[in-house]
């Protein structure tokens, strides 16, 4: 078990603590640090990572890969990364983005996620850079035969940020769930873009996207279930709420079902809203102060994305990140001393 | 025995409506007063003005508590006073559970008295203390806040804050209602046992029955936004009997 604080350089990471069941991998500036877990490789031309959970494989610890943007770089960063789930393994991986400089970056990054049949992903990947950070993630997995798939895209923080989500279920009873958190503030925009892909019958795909805007901040969700002619008996759900918590703020929303098979149980809703006065003024009543009862009902909305996660320390980690974070404790990074995840 | 609050002639509307006109009521320590009428007569508006909800505008008149102006604080403020509210309908907050939720509310009253606030092993004390005066199971703290609670469970549980809460002058608006029996009789029995010679209670209910429960020093019947009788604990019966037509008829 390790439980030391970790530096690959001595300017980064000054108060990092691992979990208790992580191994921890470092990428900076797209390259990755020197790992002595063999299943961990560099990527083309040396950039990102290669990842296989071979066939079998039971998930013991979890993976987890920092990905930090330095000082020593100021072009666009691009770079793909893959992870392979092999036949019948078990895989828990932590994906986590940060950044060291204050300066403005932009990161093109692609991630290619192949699950074999039977295989299990348990993905969790936090986004925590700053206000001037530009960071667009393109996440292409393909599903086998009962593949499973369990992924939190939970961004906390940063100017620009994009991910598309692209998923396709190719093999008969696979499922995947996708919960999707965004706190943006200031001018911050985020957006998701998912597309899930029914091509084959009997899988199940279940999407949760939340969030919270505050200041003037933009937010886009778009999402897409294509279900295919043959993908009878298909089970698809969407749903994407948010929560205005200023006048300025705007979120888009475009939900969208696409469906060529008759045989299907699909649902998509939508919704954008804002704090509810009776609740507060309840919890005012009480003695809750006005900032304080908002809180507690932003904590309430975001908690349904990161109940479920299954490793406690981990869920307790992220919920105080979400905390602090609507709190509007890390508008200032130099002074941030968060140990994160 | 000490003045809690002085209303003085309260007048109150919600969207251009006037629903209170011309309200007078003080309220000493240790004194427990109630509040009868018929529908529409201005009860919960007198109780969501005294707490301080926002959509109702204060047209005239002043509200004095303990020395000073109730109208110009804030909910919050008004609660660190030692005001209290019994929801008629509590609020259900799904996503904040009812521990978190009162513990939130125990440490800013505690942090507005200079106090640290409770450990979780001192809450957890208090609470148990307190679930007890209303008969609750310590399962509930853990459920969301009033979601999915009965009627009769959603009532203890304003109760139960009121106890958490310790409050100077507590205003229980329709706690009777949608009570059966044994719960009538719990809820009852919790604003007894918080009874002290240094705080006070105003009922606002419509039917007598509470009232055998919890037994007034004042009945005061509201009509028409304006206090029209104030009298012993035999007004309430009387007004059981009667209705409300004989007292209207009087001031008419």
């Amino acid at each position: 078990m390790k439980n030391y604080i970790y530096t690959p350089r001595a300017d980064y990471f000054k108060c990092r603590v691992p979990l208790k069941e992580a191994h921890q991998a470092f990428v900076v500036d797209g390259q990755l640090q020197q790992d002595e877990n063999s299943a961990l490789q560099r990527g083309e031309n040396g950039k990102g990572y290669n990842v296989v959970f071979k066939r079998n494989m039971h998930a013991g610890q979890i993976l987890q890969i920092i990905s930090v943007r330095s000082h020593d770089l100021e072009n666009t960063l691009e770079y793909k990364n893959s992870i392979t789930v092999e036949e019948n393994s078990e895989a828990s991986l932590l994906l986590c983005f940060h950044t060291f400089t204050m300066n403005g970056f932009e990161t093109k990054e692609e991630l290619d996620i192949d699950i074999a049949q039977s295989g299990r992903l348990d993905l969790i990947i936090m986004q925590n850079e700053h206000n001037k950070s530009c960071h667009n993630t393109a996440i292409n997995i393909t599903m086998g035969r009962d593949a499973i798939c369990k992924i939190h895209v939970i961004t906390l923080h940063g100017g620009k940020i994009g991910n598309e989500i692209n998923i396709a279920l190719n093999g008969k009873g696979g499922e995947c769930n996708l919960h999707g958190l965004y706190l943006a503030g200031g001018k911050q925009e985020i957006s998701n873009r998912v597309n899930i892909y029914h091509n084959a019958g009997e899988c199940k795909s279940n999407q949760l996207f939340k969030g919270i805007l505050d200041g003037e901040a933009i937010t886009r969700f778009s999402g897409t279930i294509y279900v295919e002619k043959g993908a009878q008996k298909t089970e698809a759900y969407q749903a994407n709420n948010n929560l205005l918590a200023s006048d300025g703020a705007t979120a888009y929303t475009k939900p969208h079902l696409e469906i060529y098979a008759d045989d299907v149980k699909c649902s998509h809703g939508a919704t954008i809203g804002s704090l509810n006065e009776d609740e507060l003024f309840y919890m005012r009543s009480r003695g809750i102060s006005l900032d304080e009862a908002k809180l507690l009902q932003q904590q309430a909305f975001a908690n349904a994305t990161i109940e479920d996660i299954a490793n406690s320390e981990l869920r307790e980690r992220l919920t105080s990140l979400v905390e602090s974070r609507l709190r509007g404790e890390f508008s200032d990074c130099e002074k941030c001393d968060r140990h994160c995840c | 025995m000490a003045n809690l609050i002085d209303i003085k002639d309260l007048h109150a509307s919600i969207n251009g409506r006037e629903i209170l006109k011309g309200i007078d009521l003080t309220v000493n320590e240790g004194e427990v007063h109630a509040i009868m009428g018929p529908n529409g007569s201005g009860k919960s508006t007198l109780s969501a003005v005294l707490a301080g909800k926002e959509n109702y505008t204060v047209t005239g008149g002043s509200v004095t508590y303990m020395g000073k102006n109730l109208l110009e604080m804030q909910p919050e403020e008004r609660s660190w006073a030692g005001i209290f509210l019994g929801f008629q309908y509590p609020v259900e907050i799904p996503g904040v559970t009812n521990v978190n939720f009162m513990k939130t509310a125990v440490n800013e009253h505690r942090k507005h008295n200079n106090l640290p606030p409770l450990s979780a092993a001192e809450y957890l004390k208090l609470m148990r203390e307190k679930l007890a005066i209303v008969e609750m199971d310590p399962a509930f703290s853990s459920r969301g806040v009033n979601v999915g609670f009965s009627g009769g469970e959603k009532k203890r549980n304003e109760i139960f804050q009121m106890a958490m809460l310790d409050p100077r002058l507590a205003i229980l608006d329709e706690t009777d209602s949608g009570l059966d029996v044994d719960a009538l009789r719990i809820v009852a029995n919790g604003v007894n046992k918080l009874k002290k010679s240094t705080n006070a209670t105003i009922v606002i209910t419509h039917y007598q029955r509470l009232l055998d429960y919890i037994v007034p020093d004042i009945v005061h019947v509201l009509y028409k936004g304006r206090i029209i009788k104030s009298a012993g604990k035999e007004l309430a019966l009387e007004v059981e009997k009667r209705g409300y037509d004989w007292l209207i008829n009087e001031i008419q």
